[in-house]
């Protein structure tokens, strides 16, 4: 069987192209497919925190960002063993504008939240809403969709 | 003088970078897969690429015997599992042979 799948002799440029196109299907499995709901849920409510940590005084905010960073941590590296996908710290299988598809969103809600002038208390619920639905919305479909192909 | 990692020409492979081991369609796919990423589980690879245990052990094995993929056994939930890697003679082959198919296609085109 394997040596059906031998290829020699030139190839052409419509052979190539389909290899090509193999080439990023594989890429983007391994980028999106396998993850489990749970991160993105988790991800989204980590990053929903976010906007939620300006109501609290200083100090609390600033404690209360640092343990959200431990959490994130933990849950990558808890998706990257149930995945069995290990991209490490310096590689991502995701593209530029895959991550910015992804995370852009929410961080456009983060910034607004951080910059404008706090029209009211419930602004910072409303980006933290905004936050969790965008990221767990952009995930879920995402990895659904590309890992179907 | 050693030359870089990119421009290391393996035995299986052409001047141009074209790559005959990793040009077979599943063969492909599992370096396009192993490239971006430092290990994949055994076990997640063939489910990403849907085919069968026998057929990706065979070609794990080709693409071992030839230096491109690495193997690890770990132990994990009292399972072992095999994590694969792709070695650094191995993803310079893949990248070089990846860059042939691009010349393959520009070459092809109307100037």
């Amino acid at each position: 069987m394997v040596a059906d799948m031998e290829t020699h002799g030139p190839v052409s440029a419509a052979e190539a192209s389909a290899a090509l196109a193999s080439v990023e299907r594989s890429r983007a499995r391994v980028a999106w497919a396998g993850y489990p709901a749970w991160y993105w849920l988790a991800t989204a409510a980590g990053l929903a925190v976010l906007p939620v940590a300006m109501l609290l005084p200083a100090w609390l905010g600033v404690v209360g960002v640092a343990v959200v960073a431990v959490v994130l941590f933990r849950l990558i590296v808890a998706a990257s063993r149930a995945r069995g996908v290990c991209q490490g710290w310096t590689r991502s299988a995701m593209r530029w504008w895959e991550v910015a598809v992804l995370y852009g969103p929410a961080a456009v809600v983060m910034d607004v939240a951080a910059f404008l002038p706090p029209l009211a208390w419930w602004w910072s619920l409303v980006a933290a809403v905004l936050v969790f639905a965008l990221f767990a919305g952009t995930g879920l479909t995402l990895s659904a969709r590309i890992g179907r192909r | 003088m050693t030359p870089p990692p990119d421009t290391e020409q393996t035995a299986a492979a052409t001047e141009d970078g074209f790559d005959q081991v990793i040009h077979a369609p599943v063969r492909l796919r599992i370096c396009a897969a192993l490239d971006p990423v430092r290990e994949i589980e055994f076990g997640s690879l063939l489910t990403l690429l849907g085919i069968s245990k026998s057929a990706l052990s065979k070609h794990i094995s080709v693409l071992a015997d030839a230096g491109y993929v690495e193997q690890r056994r770990a132990v994990r939930d009292t399972r072992q599992r095999v994590w694969l890697r792709l070695t650094d003679t191995g993803r310079s082959a893949y990248q070089g042979h990846v860059a042939a198919l691009r010349r393959i296609i520009e070459g092809s085109r109307p100037s």
